[in-house]
């Protein structure tokens, strides 16, 4: 193990220098925790299978260098390196008093930002989409929502901005929505004849659901109604449904 | 379909009216009491509160890095592929990652028996595609070399969606992969890759799903 942190600190010192000069040299000042419980247990890796190769003591002082996942590296008093689980870490307390400042998981219901992306269906086509919301309160959000949608005859590019409202906030696990909004689609033909319009604005209706997975992970489901602003004189309705895989912060 | 856009757009009026009703269902505000005078102090201490502000812990969830390897273009042989990843670490299981990349595709076996047929275009042998993926560690540990090393490894699958661009067309694509990834340091990832994007295509005049794997060799970096 010791010849690990050699091998690893070697490597290091090579590399970072030449990496990351700028942020090395800037002076960063780490957390640090006093032991409460019995002992605090270090495992090699950040994950629950890892084994236990070190023991923090009552009372002695550790380093929190950065966290993964559910996991924070830390450095003990004599310099070890290893990882301790978030619920374990909670426990311990600041050299001040206090409890250690483990910043808890972002609540569902209060999140402001979400990213994901999904799989859904466009007018019978595959659609592939990503998207970006901010909360503005806690039921109404504004999102950008980019889209591939692959035909047969045609392939093409949605963009739409819209306000999306979460009819009940509260609810975590199944929360019906609604939206409205208005965007551009651009259409890229695969067979001839070109289509009469390469691109068109479009205005939605949406109903659909989102949800907590765990941790920050989050599900979204939307079927949208298209309306196609079209210099024809038939009017164009385009149906979508999409099912989004997201992480909030 | 007028009547059901129409109506999709009124039960959305309707229902955002509902949850706006339920959010201001909030009762009557207290009126606040009033607060009795305070004597004046006598005593009135000039000690400044010492602010102790604690160091924020700095979360390495972000993956970010290239990759380099072999695509094997289903009927046009195999060629040199490079491309970048970006990951986000959700749980110690479960990660997102987005792929993209580009190669080139070599002759079909029909074009080089008869070189006056052309299936696809010079410009049409390019193959880009990005990638949208859920990975899932399934057998994390530790890679041990000699008797002193021990690296922390993953072995993973991912499943994701994307475009491939080939023959000039964009196509909708699934993806399968299987991946090993060993951590030299806390920071720095060494990824083993096989991948299989499987796409619809009737170039040879027949409509298939083909199989395009690619193995590469990546290096990440976690910040």
């Amino acid at each position: 193990m010791l010849r690990l942190f050699a091998f690893s600190s070697l490597l290091q010192a090579l590399l970072l220098p030449t990496l990351l000069a700028g942020s090395v040299q800037a002076k960063t000042s780490y957390l640090e925790l006093v032991v409460t419980r019995p002992y605090l247990e270090m495992h090699t890796g950040p994950g629950r299978g890892y084994p236990v190769f070190y023991v923090i003591g009552r009372g002695e002082t550790l380093t929190v260098l950065y966290s993964r996942t559910d996991w924070y590296r830390v450095r003990a008093p004599r310099g070890q390196e290893g990882w301790v689980r978030r619920d374990e870490l909670a426990e311990t307390d600041l050299a001040s008093g206090g409890p250690a400042p483990i910043p808890p998981y972002p609540e569902f219901g209060a999140h402001r930002w979400e990213i994901g992306a999904g799989y859904g269906v466009y007018n019978r086509e595959n659609l592939v989409t990503a998207y970006l919301d901010y909360g503005l309160t806690d039921s109404l959000d504004a999102e950008l929502v980019l889209q591939q949608a692959f035909g047969t005859i045609d392939n093409r590019n949605i963009v739409t901005l819209g306000l999306r409202n979460t009819i009940i906030p509260e609810w975590q696990w199944f929360s019906p929505t609604v939206g409205l909004g208005t965007g551009y689609q651009t259409i890229s033909d695969k067979v001839p004849p070109a289509p009469l319009e390469s691109n068109n604005q479009l205005a939605y209706a949406s109903i659909g659901a989102r949800g907590f997975i765990t941790r920050r992970f989050m599900w979204r489901f939307d079927w949208r109604a298209y309306y196609v602003f079209n210099k024809l004189n038939t009017s164009e309705v385009l149906e979508e449904w999409k099912l989004d895989l997201a992480v909030f912060f | 379909m007028e009547t059901r856009l129409g109506s999709v757009l009124l039960a959305a009026l309707l229902l955002s009216g509902c949850g706006w009703f339920h959010r201001g269902d909030k009762g009557p505000t207290p009126i606040p009491a009033e607060e009795p005078q305070a004597e004046p102090s006598i005593i009135d201490p000039q000690v400044e509160r010492r602010v102790v502000k604690t160091p924020k812990i700095k979360a390495k969830d972000f993956e970010l890095g290239a990759y380099f390897g072999a695509l094997s273009v289903e009927d046009f042989g195999t060629n040199s592929i490079y491309g970048a990843r970006a990951a986000y670490h959700v749980t110690e299981d479960f990660f997102l990652e987005a792929f993209v990349a580009r190669s080139k595709a070599g002759q079909s076996s029909l074009e080089e028996t008869f070189p006056e047929i052309t299936v696809v275009s010079n410009s049409g042998r390019r193959f880009t595609y990005y990638d949208l993926d859920v990975g899932y560690n399934v057998l994390p540990g530790e890679i041990f070399l000699g008797r002193g090393r021990a690296f922390n490894s993953a072995l993973y699958v991912t499943l994701g969606m994307g475009d491939v661009k080939f023959a000039d067309k964009d196509q909708f694509a699934l993806n399968f992969g299987l991946g090993e990834r060993l951590l030299v340091t806390d920071w720095l990832a060494l990824h083993m890759d096989v991948r299989d994007h499987v796409f619809e295509s009737d170039l040879f005049g027949v409509t298939k799903n083909v199989h395009n794997i690619e193995a590469t060799l990546g290096l990440t970096v976690f910040y």
